[in-house]
């Protein structure tokens, strides 16, 4: 996929001024966090639930080395593979030889953020290989060439007409029609074809329990499960702050997990599954193959700040509690994770330099913080790489401060370092701000501040401050 | 009586004054002196905020001098007192003898409702006040601080007034300190929801604990919506008190 998080401002105003996103960000965010809310409800303790929920990642985190040890041995002795990726490129290569060796001209796909984060099925285009997406709404964005608008709802936002018209173009539907049920019957009978005689399927992870090297995937539309079975070769690709140390936990995550992200108990499909096909079974893959994605992870984790942000565990929830998502939708996030889980996650993977709109795009409202089922401190995260971006910080490569506005602040807490500073800065200020109006609102301060004055007023600097009314008060 | 130290947020002390005078006037009616260090400045939110550490830190140890000897702290800014009880730990971090002073400053800083409230025990001021209001829960007052029912409270107590429901009342007003600059297109979008709003609640007056938010509603509501009225709790509360009705709009 194109990556285009250094377009955040343009696409955000593409999409500000898009109707039909307008449109459906007034819908789904909304009833979404309210599913979810709903959903909470039924824990016997919710806030107890949530917190335990955030507890096992910080366990998981903390053990992490040890727990992806476990986690590959106990796999390996299921009979499953593990490649251990070191970045996109070693991950693509690896599933592209392995479809190669199997002879597959196609695989299917579960929706799974990660191999978007590889750009996976462009890899395998290249290799002449052709990636089926299945997920309903994630197929419907493949044939359009868009990036997922929602995490949970990928093409929610594309109008039934266009879904028509691709439909015909690329073979799915025969007969035009705009009934939904009918064109989802059309996909379902076109993917279904893919699955039969299926050499490889791929999925992403949701959770890997160390203690059993179990891959769980949750979802609601069964393709998963398909994935899963169907083919003779399954490969799960994981990033590897997936795993958790015991089924419990795994099981624990999936309750904050589902309920977060749709606002359901528990999705209509959980699969776990440990290893390959057993001699005595009759159903499952002959091979089963685990990529371990790191792709910068290991020098994330090196850092106690930025390792807060493998925490996640893609539940959406912050998308929909976003003020700032809610306005502009998941283009603008120009990758495969957006709205908070993007925020936090994209810089500390793709570095500052092409990420800098994404970590000042936040009002620091803290609602993604209050509601992340993961315990993830999102406003903290992104005042951090605030920092490191103005610091020029190497690791995340910063990008160092614009000269004036590091004047500026220099000499604003220059002037606030002293009292007799302060009182000459704030009498020149408020002189110089009162030229460009004599009212008590001005609209504008020339070149200053033109963002603001774009839609607001802003009162005049009072003739008198209150420090001046303080030391002139008769009481 | 004990005294409260007043800590007036530089945008207060230059552009709202008026809401510092509110401030006072609402610690003394509760029984407080309230006592104003002159050599108080800014609390460094903006550079933090912004990524700029350094500076912040500056501001944040004056900020400590000239504070950290009073037993009570209040400020009519949740975003501020937001920064001086939960940011200014962290912001030291690497320098353990100013940690230490920050985390002893800490409790002893509260939000002007918080204060009256929690601190003071007031919740009927005995104020007077003709107007149906809606209260908007500014993030730093509420997600921050935690602060949301404490001036519900106060506003439900002065009589004459009615508190109605809000839709979206915790949703964020898009100010966000240099967002609403740096990001116009989205800030606006998010401001004029939040107004719009506030018009469909039939309320006359929008209700705040924080300045930011409030320059930044006011200020549209003066462009788009002139008429319309949004104000600081501390001046809302402040002119209902006896022998000050509606001392200021
Ligand atoms: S950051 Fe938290 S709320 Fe957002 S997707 Fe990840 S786990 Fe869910």
């Amino acid at each position: 996929m194109k990556v285009t998080t250094d377009r955040f401002r343009q696409t955000a105003l593409e999409e500000l001024a898009n109707a039909r996103t307008q449109k459906f960000l007034q819908i789904l965010p909304l009833r979404l966090s309210a599913r979810r809310q709903e959903a909470y409800g039924s824990f016997s303790d919710p806030e107890a639930a949530h917190r335990l929920g955030q507890a096992i990642r910080g366990e998981a985190l903390a053990r992490l080395p040890e727990l992806l040890e476990t986690f590959e041995r106990n796999a390996l002795a299921n009979g499953a593979k593990i490649f251990w990726a070191a970045d996109s490129q070693a991950a693509n290569r690896y599933i592209a030889d392995l479809a190669r060796s199997k002879g597959a001209r196609y695989v299917t796909k579960g929706k799974s953020m990660i191999t978007e984060e590889l750009g996976l099925n462009d890899h395998l285009a290249q290799c002449g290989i052709s990636a089926w997406e299945t997920d309903l709404g994630e197929f419907i964005a493949q044939l359009l060439e868009k990036p997922p608008f929602h995490i949970v709802g990928p093409a929610i936002n594309i109008p039934v007409e266009q879904i028509r018209d691709i439909f015909l173009e690329k073979g799915v539907l025969d007969q035009p029609t705009l009934d939904p049920v009918t064109l989802g019957r059309a996909a379902r009978r076109f993917l279904r074809d893919k699955f039969r005689d299926l050499q490889m399927g791929i999925t992403g992870v949701n959770i890997a329990v160390a203690e059993t090297g179990t891959v769980i995937n949750v979802e609601n539309e069964g393709n998963i499960r398909f994935n899963k079975s169907a083919p003779k070769t399954l490969v799960c690709v994981m990033s590897l702050e997936k795993v958790v140390p015991t089924l419990a936990d795994a099981l624990h995550q999936l309750r904050v997990l589902c309920r977060s992200a749709t606002g359901q108990a528990a999705g209509a499909y959980i699969s776990l599954d440990s290893g390959p096909k057993k001699a005595d079974e009759t159903d499952g893959p002959e091979e089963l193959h685990i990529v371990i994605l790191d792709n910068g992870r290991s020098a994330i984790y090196q850092n106690r700040h930025t390792r807060e942000a493998l925490r996640c565990i893609r539940c959406g929830a912050c998308l929909n509690a976003c003020p700032v998502y809610g306005k502009v939708g998941g283009y603008p996030y120009g990758w495969a994770y957006s709205g908070p889980m993007g925020q936090v996650l994209t810089p500390a993977l793709r570095g500052l330099a092409e990420t800098g709109d994404l970590i000042r795009a936040c009002t620091l409202c803290h609602r993604c913080k209050t509601i992340c089922p993961a315990g993830i401190d999102h406003p903290g995260l992104l005042l951090h790489y605030r920092n490191k971006d103005v610091q020029a910080d190497p690791l995340l490569q910063g990008r160092g401060a614009d000269p004036r506005e590091r004047l500026a602040h220099r000499l604003f807490a220059l002037a606030g370092s002293r009292y007799t500073y302060w009182r000459i800065f704030s009498k020149v200020l408020s002189r110089a701000a009162r030229l460009f109006g004599k009212g008590a609102m001005l609209r504008g301060l020339g070149p200053l501040g033109r963002g603001w004055f774009l839609s607001r007023d802003l009162p005049a600097p009072a003739k008198k401050s209150f420090h001046e009314r303080w030391r002139q008060r008769k009481d | 009586m004990p005294r409260a130290s007043l800590f007036i947020p530089c945008i207060v002390d230059l552009v709202l004054p008026g809401i510092g005078e509110s401030t006072a006037a609402l610690v003394r009616h509760v029984g407080h002196t309230p006592v104003y260090h002159r050599e108080q400045t800014c609390c460094g939110l903006m550079a933090f905020n912004s990524g700029f550490r350094d500076e912040a830190r500056t501001l944040a140890r004056h900020f400590i001098q000239v504070f950290e000897d009073d037993a009570t702290i209040v400020s009519p800014s949740g975003s501020c007192v937001n920064m001086v009880k939960n940011r200014y730990p962290e912001l030291f971090a690497d320098e353990p003898d100013w940690q230490r002073r920050a985390l002893e400053l800490a409790p002893r800083v509260f939000e002007l409702s918080q204060f009256l409230v929690d601190h003071a025990g007031v919740i009927d001021l005995g104020a007077h006040r003709h107007a149906t209001v809606a209260y908007h829960e500014s993030c730093s007052t509420l997600n921050g601080l935690g602060v949301s029912a404490q001036p519900k409270a106060l506003l439900g107590a002065v009589r004459g007034t009615t508190l109605v429901p809000f839709k979206g009342a915790d949703v964020c007003c898009g100010f966000g300190g240099t967002f609403a600059n740096a990001f116009p297109e989205i800030s606006t979008a998010l401001v004029a929801q939040k107004v719009g709003y506030f018009l469909e609640s039939g309320a006359e007056l929008l209700v705040m604990c924080d300045p930011g938010c409030l320059l930044n509603i006011q200020g549209y509501l003066h462009r788009h919506h002139p008429g319309k009225t949004a104000m600081h709790l501390a001046d809302y509360l402040a002119g209902g008190l006896p022998g000050n009705p509606g001392r200021r709009p």
